[in-house]
């Protein structure tokens, strides 16, 4: 039973760390410029991370060891630091992103002040990580986050045409506007493979103590929880071609997303999406503000996690306290979050070859991983993915530039 | 006292100056009580291995007691023992 | 008595150090070998610390090595009871120096309510 419970809670946990506020910006923005033509997109950026994150469990149920143990063993010192800077500049853009999210979401439920919220927020989440357990917050986060399956109905009650959907699965490239579509393809790849994903959950199979025996626990966790994610992206990039496309709105607002559920769905609606987003968007901050301590942590060799709580691991606790407070810092200028997440996608595009590849390298290893090492088709599927995330790490930049960050 | 960094990336050359690539791990034999370093793995083969890449092929490592004098930033090896070009 | 054969760098070198009760204190950043030319090398210590950044990645290196605090710990070979995945010491950390900023940062999060055990 418990077993069947861990499994849920699992993929629960998973849809919510899938969809943060990277997904909902790329994914509307992208159906309301291109309408469904970038469905395939998410499908390919879905598979990558799958790969990935059945690997980075299965390497940190059988060795122990996660992520950033795996990139300073095997690509070297100095790579290493490079690899740890460029990570914690966009887990720190990415987090102050999901808090701004979340004071945005927040704003539109109560009224109130958007900075007072964004205060409110990183205190609230300051004593809530420092007092409860990693499942409790989880939990909590998971199920708020369910809500954003609203977006699922809204989808379909906008009644898209579902040839044009099924065509928007085929991968093509567009006939007008390639700059931006090209743009888009980067953008949504990246928000789907955002490295802090694989950090966190690699880190969060150690607290929770998983061995060899959580092998199919850790595949049905990533398979299903971020399929299930996935079909929430669908359905957000659905949501945007139907609303905004026809009306030539560009949604540059995280509201105009909740908006969305409010036209087919009435108030109810409306408030379904804006709890899950709030949510959705506040289990982003707690991996990525997470992902950016236990990297520290394990590059320097430091204890870590949440089950030693503060005490067992102070400095862990002080780092992921710093980062709260400096994102804090970072929202306090008054930088729209909207483009501070783009910013953060694109830059984290960058960094994704030094999270990946040693994550490869690892699983290959018979030394650690016995006979779990990479069979045929995670090794295939893993190369693969390697060559995509080349070509789209040295392409983001420069699409950045061309697309004066996708606003033309 | 010299430490293992020290020794990575340095070059390895036979003692009538043929480049034998950089040397990029250190090959050892760890029993219950000690570490002994037995040789140097040279080459590219060694720095793929070094990132967990294996191929069946044994890599090339020059034995320790190869190494005539270690200068600067080489690693001179007797000519008998360096492997074949 | 003949041993297993390891590649040192890629098997120990910056691997995660864990003390007898499995507490995480360190990686290990640099091995100390003795025995020159002509001598059977061993490594005699593992350097654990900030302060052997600094030879393992040029400025980079000594960069963050400053930023670490540059502490420097030497641990003898002999403390090793095991090289698995991580690598497993005989003793605890604070016996042999290691995890300080922990210990040193323990009763100022003691302070706050609620940081565990």
């Amino acid at each position: 039973m418990s077993k069947v419970l861990g499994l849920g809670l699992g993929i629960i946990a998973a849809i919510g760390g899938f969809v943060d506020i990277g997904d909902l910006v790329f994914n509307v923005s992208a159906g309301a410029i291109f309408g469904y033509q970038l469905l395939w997109v998410i499908v390919i950026g879905l598979i990558g991370i799958i790969v990935y994150t059945e690997m980075c469990g299965r390497v940190a149920a059988v060795s122990g060891r996660a992520v950033f143990d795996a990139i300073r063993e095997r690509v070297g010192f100095k790579a290493a630091v490079v690899a740890l800077v460029s990570s914690e500049v966009v887990n720190l853009m990415t987090l102050a992103a999901e808090l701004g999210g979340v004071a945005i979401a927040l704003q539109l439920l109560s009224g109130l002040p958007y900075r007072w919220l964004i205060v409110l927020a990183v205190v609230a989440f300051a004593v809530v990580i420092w007092v409860t357990s990693f499942e409790w917050i989880e939990r909590v986060f998971g199920f708020g986050g369910l809500c954003m399956l609203v977006f699922v109905v809204v989808a379909v009650k906008l009644g898209p045409d579902w040839g044009k959907v099924g065509t928007g699965f085929v991968p093509h490239i567009s006939h007008v506007n390639r700059m931006l579509y090209a743009y888009f393809v980067v953008g949504i790849l990246g928000t789907a493979m955002t490295p802090y994903e694989v950090y966190f959950y690699s880190s969060g199979g150690i607290e929770d103590q998983w061995s060899e025996k959580d092998l199919g626990l850790n595949r049905a966790n990533a398979v299903l929880g971020y399929g299930l994610g996935g079909t929430l992206s669908f359905a957000l990039m659905i949501t945007g071609g139907a609303l905004f496309l026809s009306r030539g709105i560009s949604p540059q607002h995280l509201g105009t997303v909740a908006l969305a559920a409010e036209q087919p769905l009435g108030r109810l609606g409306l408030l379904l999406a804006l709890v899950g987003i709030l949510f959705a968007v506040g289990s982003a901050s707690i991996d990525t503000v997470f992902a950016g301590a236990y990297n520290l942590a394990q590059f320097c060799g430091w204890e870590w996690g949440r089950y030693r709580h503060p005490r067992g691991a102070p400095r862990f606790a002080l780092t992921w306290l710093v980062l709260l407070v400096l994102a804090l810092g970072i929202l306090m200028t008054g930088v729209d979050p909207v483009i501070l997440t783009e910013y953060a996608v694109l830059f984290s595009v960058v960094a994704l070859p030094l999270t990946y590849v040693p994550i490869l390298l690892v699983a290959n290893d018979k030394a650690y991983m016995g006979r779990h090492v990479n069979g045929r088709i995670a090794n295939g599927f893993g190369l693969l993915y390697l060559v995509v995330i080349m070509i789209v790490a040295l392409a983001a930049i420069p699409l950045m530039i061309l697309t004066n960050v996708g606003q033309n | 006292m010299r430490t293992l960094s020290s020794f990575l990336r340095r070059e390895v050359v036979t003692e009538s100056g043929r480049s034998l690539g950089r040397c990029y791990d250190l090959r050892g034999e760890l029993s219950a009580t000690n570490l002994r370093v037995t040789g140097l793995c040279i080459g590219r083969r060694a720095l793929l291995e070094h990132l967990g890449i294996r191929d069946q092929k044994p890599q090339t490592v020059v034995p320790w007691e190869a190494i005539v004098r270690i200068e600067g930033k080489q690693i001179v090896v007797r000519d008998d023992d360096a492997p074949a070009p | 008595m003949s041993g297993k054969e390891i590649d040192i760098g890629l098997k120990v070198l910056d691997h995660q150090l864990l003390d007898k009760n499995g507490r995480r204190c360190g990686n290990v950043d640099d091995l100390a070998i003795e025995g020159g030319v002509g001598d059977v090398p061993e490594v005699v210590a593992i350097l654990c610390g900030p302060g052997y950044w600094g030879q393992r990645a040029g400025l980079i290196g000594r960069l963050a090595s400053w930023i670490g605090g540059g502490r420097r710990v030497r641990v003898p070979w002999s403390e090793v009871r095991n090289v698995d995945s991580a690598v497993e010491l005989k003793r605890g950390a604070t016996e042999l120096g290691l995890g300080r900023g922990d210990d040193r940062l323990r009763p100022y999060a003691d302070k706050i309510p609620g940081a565990g055990r």
